[in-house]
């Protein structure tokens, strides 16, 4: 009776790890396509006086929730279209920051996230237009060289990515091998 | 005698309500006031439309460990859109304070996780 006991237990215990490779194997651990490590090369290079936040922004109380030192330290200008200015902050436990600030509009925004968002996606903002589309920025790894919605792609640089008048919900972002999608919601 | 005490209560409010009206203005002027709404559910949705303002200031804040998706927008009284910013994780939306509105702000992806702070300020 023991014996049975123990061969139908073994067998449960064979099925369970067959079923849990086949899961992986054939549906796979995670749908999410990996690009780069995570690592971000633009906020490694030497700083220069451009680099730092605007005052305003640091006034917020985003800036001593979010960022690793309540004054900045660490960011980086990754990118300048116009008025509109890019930056990558490191932030608190691991996370990365993007911080956009526009000197026209008299606007600023930011978002910050774990790290990790890197390997699969970005760490993007998607701001309304007044014609309803929108104008997407965003953050990403080392790794990824461009992002693309509606047919219309535009260069990563500094691992960063501002691409306008997007209309729909996804923008995609990729390598010279890979792609990932960036779901906006509806 | 029912008259004096009547006439000394109406003095007295009257200094009352003037005080008032001298401070409110200075108290205006050196604070800034928040709303805020604490651990939304999953997929919930924050909002004030109990008192329309000029914002200036949205934020949402899950925490440190973020990465889920995120909104924080205004809604102006007659059901205009403005300032709406869709991000990753923790996110704030700064902007000159034009439009007389409402503060939402919603975590999107109908995940397990609280959004701790939904935060605007005017």
């Amino acid at each position: 009776m023991t014996r049975r006991r123990i061969h139908f237990a073994a067998v449960l215990l064979v099925a369970a790890v067959i079923a849990g490779l086949l899961s992986q194997l054939v549906l796979g651990g995670s749908d999410k396509v990996e690009i780069g490590n995570g690592s971000v090369s633009a906020l490694a290079r030497a700083a220069h006086t451009t680099d730092a936040l605007p005052q305003s922004v640091l006034s917020y109380p985003f800036a001593a929730r979010n960022f690793a030192s309540a004054n900045g330290n660490g960011s980086r200008l990754l990118q300048v279209h116009g008025t509109l200015r890019l930056y990558g902050v490191p932030g608190k436990e691991g996370m990365l920051c993007l911080i956009e600030v526009d000197s026209a509009a008299d606007t600023a925004g930011g978002a910050c996230a774990d790290r990790s968002v890197l390997l699969t996606g970005s760490i993007y903002m998607a701001d309304r237009q007044e014609d309803g589309s929108r104008l997407v920025v965003g953050l990403v790894g080392d790794g990824h060289t461009y992002a693309e919605a509606n047919g219309r792609r535009v260069r990563v640089e500094n691992n960063a990515f501002v691409l306008g008048g997007v209309q729909g919900s996804s923008v995609t972002i990729g390598s010279t091998t890979a792609t990932q999608s960036i779901d906006l919601g509806g | 005698m029912q008259l004096r005490s009547r006439r000394r209560r109406s003095i007295a409010a009257t200094v009352v309500a003037a005080l008032a009206l001298m401070l409110v203005p200075v108290a205006g002027e050196t604070s800034y006031i928040y709303w805020w709404q604490r651990n939304m559910p999953s997929n919930g949705l924050g909002y004030d439309r109990i008192t329309a303002h000029n914002h200036n200031y949205n934020e949402l804040y899950f925490g440190p460990n973020a990465g889920w998706s995120s909104e924080v927008w205004v809604v102006t009284p007659a059901g205009y859109r403005h300032f709406d910013k869709r991000c990753t994780g923790i996110c704030f939306n700064a902007h000159p304070p034009y439009y007389y509105t409402y503060a939402y702000c919603s975590n999107r992806d109908g995940g397990t996780h609280f959004v701790y702070d939904c935060m605007d300020q005017w």
